[in-house]
């Protein structure tokens, strides 16, 4: 009993204690803090990067892509562990704005846009379709303009040229669809039209839209000529994905300002590979901006640009074709398989019975398949989308485990204090020992009274640190709000640098647990010192000590 | 008078104390016998090594070489104080031995009762305490009252007189019913009235059959001792 009760007398009689606990506290605090924002961090971009593949894909590494992925697909749809499957398409090309200097180098992704719904969370990263439900195409399209509506009052009387605006008519009932779900647009920041809108009362149109002032001409259903409707205006076109920081500004709010009115037209120029590895003449296509999508990585968001497979196909001369010699025909090719697994199957298992499928063509007798083919063939991986993103994550995780390491090396700081401060309290309390001894208490029980010292001061300074580290990594935020408001200057997390809107707050509880008990840990360990030469001292002697 | 009259009986004591290089012998032969109920006071001038010998009897110390026994009851086994484990010396402090020192060590930060039930809470594990706590704390209030600092249970040691502290230290020694109390020149540190009144103290325990053992230097207050010892040259004489 004795031991428990000096414990807790002196963690509370001794004021120099505290200072242990708070050495023990902030250590706790900090790893908790640094852990879980890097954890956070490494959860998010594991998410994003999940988001925009399939459980498992399958790649050859090659710009050249694979063949037979048709014939791969139809063979593993009927297999019960798969969901669906999709082929895609990557090159690389220029995207310059019609009527703008714009140009930027971007990565084309090829994509069947209805199997990949089906097969990640891409339809989640589009801005048009979320408010305007089935309006995102690929396909052939116009630019849809908004009009003006002569049968409603002006936007106000200060302004009696201004009427109000309306998008087509199927657009407006979509985004009725949309609102009537309660979605609503608070990650754009208005545009014209919306100011004026929001002005009015009015309930805005998500997006940004042309408006339709020269296509009055263009409209048979105008008026007068002097006002356009809202409609589709322009040349037909197929339609473009482009990712979301190549046609809006991100501002430090993490709010986007859009530049680029949907449905404007896009030139993609693209440089086809040969069969034999050269670079073919570029082929320049005009395309649409249908949507834009958000990944959330500024890496993907602000490089990557998503058209139809097929077309893409087509332009890369990686479709079906004729071989010159009339001997067959040259199989299509893709860059990439994306499949989605059913739930509960191991993908890792399931993923070397695919690749064990895709290389058994080899041993067919197929005879479209020649050499070339063959070649590209025998380089086929099957990975998980962990395995296939490792390269991407691995560092973060990597970077991860370095500062948790980091920290707690500092961490050792705390050990070293809690060992100074309980020796230093041995010392100061070594008649006290000698008169515990003198009563009857052992060796081992003197001990324990420094170890358990300094498990209380560990149990208080890591519930004390866990608690301040969980409630700062909960509120980071509003506390990075808090110091913004009070100083700009003081913005640690810059939106328009780092992929994230918010600093990653969420504190995984195993986690948590394992620096709490760690605390406690090295608070003991702190003791250990102290508590050898308690147990060692003669009760004579230390009766006598001055 | 027979062996089981003996509570306690020490031969052939020897003790010495390193300093440096040089070996400084304190006791060279020690033989004493501390007879059941006996108010037994051990004279000697200062760093004669009255104090060590007291350490020795009371388990606290080990000696270089002789042999200590104690016989809790005319009925009981005789056990041996010296050679023994730490650990049964540790349980023979714990159930048989008081001690009482000259500058009372008492601890800081407990209050006058809490440094009285420390004694019993060496000796009971925390169910035990719990179990037992209500009993412990009236065996120890009455004690304290008995001695006169039944309003003092909650103060400091810093808060009380030297006489005080001292009388806290013998109900610290006292509460668990002592075979034998050891007393270290229990009134080296006090005035002359707060001696007074620890020797009355020590004398109402004799009294009342408590075993006493007590060093001092101090001439006079060996008139109230049953029996006394002189230790010079590192050897008792009567």
């Amino acid at each position: 009993m004795y031991k428990l009760f000096l414990t807790l007398r002196y963690l509370f009689a001794r004021r120099i204690a505290y200072f242990a606990i708070a050495a023990v506290m902030l250590c706790t605090a900090m790893i908790v803090i640094v852990n879980s924002v890097m954890g956070g961090f490494l959860d998010k971009i594991k998410a994003k990067a999940r988001g925009l593949l399939g459980d498992i894909v399958v790649n050859n590494n090659s710009a050249r892509g694979f063949p037979l992925y048709g014939e791969f697909i139809t063979d593993i749809s009927k297999w019960p562990e798969i969901e669906a499957a999709a082929p895609v398409i990557f090159s690389y090309g220029l995207l310059s704005f019609q009527d703008t200097a714009i140009l930027n180098t971007v990565q084309v992704n090829g994509i069947d846009l209805e199997k990949t719904y089906r097969i990640n969370a891409f339809k989640q990263s589009l801005f048009y379709e979320k408010y305007y439900p089935g309006s995102t195409t690929l396909g052939v399209q116009q630019q849809p303009k908004l009009g003006f509506d002569p049968e409603r009052s002006p936007v106000s009387s200060d302004s009696p040229g201004e009427m109000w605006v309306t998008l087509p008519a199927d657009l407006l009932d979509l985004l009725a669809k949309s609102r009537a779900a309660g979605i609503e647009d608070r990650e754009t920041v208005d545009s014209g039209v919306n100011v004026a809108l929001r002005k009015a009362g009015l309930p805005t149109l998500p997006g940004l839209f042309e408006v339709n002032i020269e296509g009055a001409t263009d409209d048979p259903s105008s008026d007068d000529g002097s006002v356009g409707r809202a409609g589709y205006f322009g040349d037909p076109r197929e339609g473009i994905i482009i990712g979301r920081d190549l046609v809006a500004f991100r501002e430090k709010d993490g709010r986007y300002r859009r530049y680029m009115q949907r449905g404007r037209m896009t030139i993609l120029t693209l440089l086809p590979i040969s069969d034999g590895g050269s670079v073919d003449a570029p082929i320049k296509v005009p395309l649409r901006y249908a949507d834009d999508s958000r990944t959330g990585i500024y890496e993907i968001d602000s490089k990557t640009i998503y058209c139809d497979f097929a077309l893409l196909q087509r332009l890369l001369l990686m479709d079906e074709g004729e071989r010159a010699d009339d001997s067959g025909k040259i199989p299509a090719r893709c860059s990439q398989i994306q499949i989605k697994i059913k739930p509960g199957v191991d993908a890792n298992k399931l993923a070397e019975r695919l690749e064990q499928h895709y290389r058994s063509y080899l041993e067919k007798d197929l005879p479209d398949v020649r050499e070339f083919e063959r070649n590209l063939l025998s380089g086929i991986r099957v990975q998980t989308w962990e395995e296939s993103q490792a390269a991407y994550i691995a560092p973060v995780e990597k970077e991860r485990i370095l500062v948790t390491i980091l920290f707690a090396i500092i961490s050792l700081v705390a050990a070293v204090l809690v060992m100074c401060i309980l020796y230093m309290i041995v010392l100061q309390k070594t008649r006290d020992i000698g008169i515990v001894k003198s009563l009857g208490g052992s060796s081992a029980g003197v001990a324990a009274i420094f170890v358990g010292y300094g498990a209380a001061i560990g149990v208080v300074g890591a519930a004390i640190g866990g608690t301040l580290g969980y409630l700062f990594v909960i509120y980071i935020n509003e506390i990075q709000a808090w110091l913004i408001h009070i100083n700009p200057a003081w913005q640690v997390w810059d939106r328009s640098v780092y992929s994230f809107d918010e600093i990653p707050n969420t504190v995984r509880t195993s986690d948590f647990a394992i620096i709490v008990v760690c605390g406690i840990l090295l608070a003991i360990f702190g003791s250990l010192a102290a508590a050898w030469r308690a147990a060692r001292m003669q009760p004579v002697e230390a009766l006598r000590y001055e | 008078m027979s062996n089981a009259d003996n509570l306690l009986t020490a031969a052939a004591i020897r003790k010495h104390y390193r300093m440096g290089r040089s070996v400084v012998p304190v006791l060279t032969s020690c033989d004493l016998s501390v007879r059941r109920g006996e108010f037994l006071m051990i004279m000697g001038r200062s760093g004669s090594g009255k104090s060590t010998l007291l350490h020795l009897l009371g388990a606290l110390d080990t000696p270089d070489s002789g042999r200590i026994s104690l016989t809790a009851g005319p009925q009981s086994p005789e056990v041996s104080v010296f050679p023994a484990t730490e650990r049964e010396r540790n349980e023979m402090r714990r159930r048989w031995f008081g001690f009482v020192f000259q500058f009372y060590h008492l601890l800081p930060e407990l209050s006058v009762l809490e440094n009285v039930l420390m004694t019993r809470m060496v000796g009971t594990s925390i169910s035990g305490w719990f179990g037992g706590r209500g009993a412990i704390r009236r065996d120890a209030i009455a004690l304290l009252e008995q001695i006169g600092l039944g309003a003092r249970l909650k103060h400091r040691p810093a808060e009380l007189s030297g006489g005080e502290r001292q009388r806290v230290a013998f109900a610290r020694a006292l509460v668990h019913k002592p075979l034998l109390l050891l007393a270290d020149e229990p009134t080296g540190n006090l005035d002359a009235e707060s001696g007074a009144k620890i020797m009355a103290l020590l004398h109402d325990l004799h009294r009342s059959g408590q075993t006493i053992v007590m060093v001092t230097h101090d001439m006079q207050l060996t008139k109230s001792a049953d029996r006394m010892l002189v230790l010079e040259n590192g050897a008792l004489q009567t």
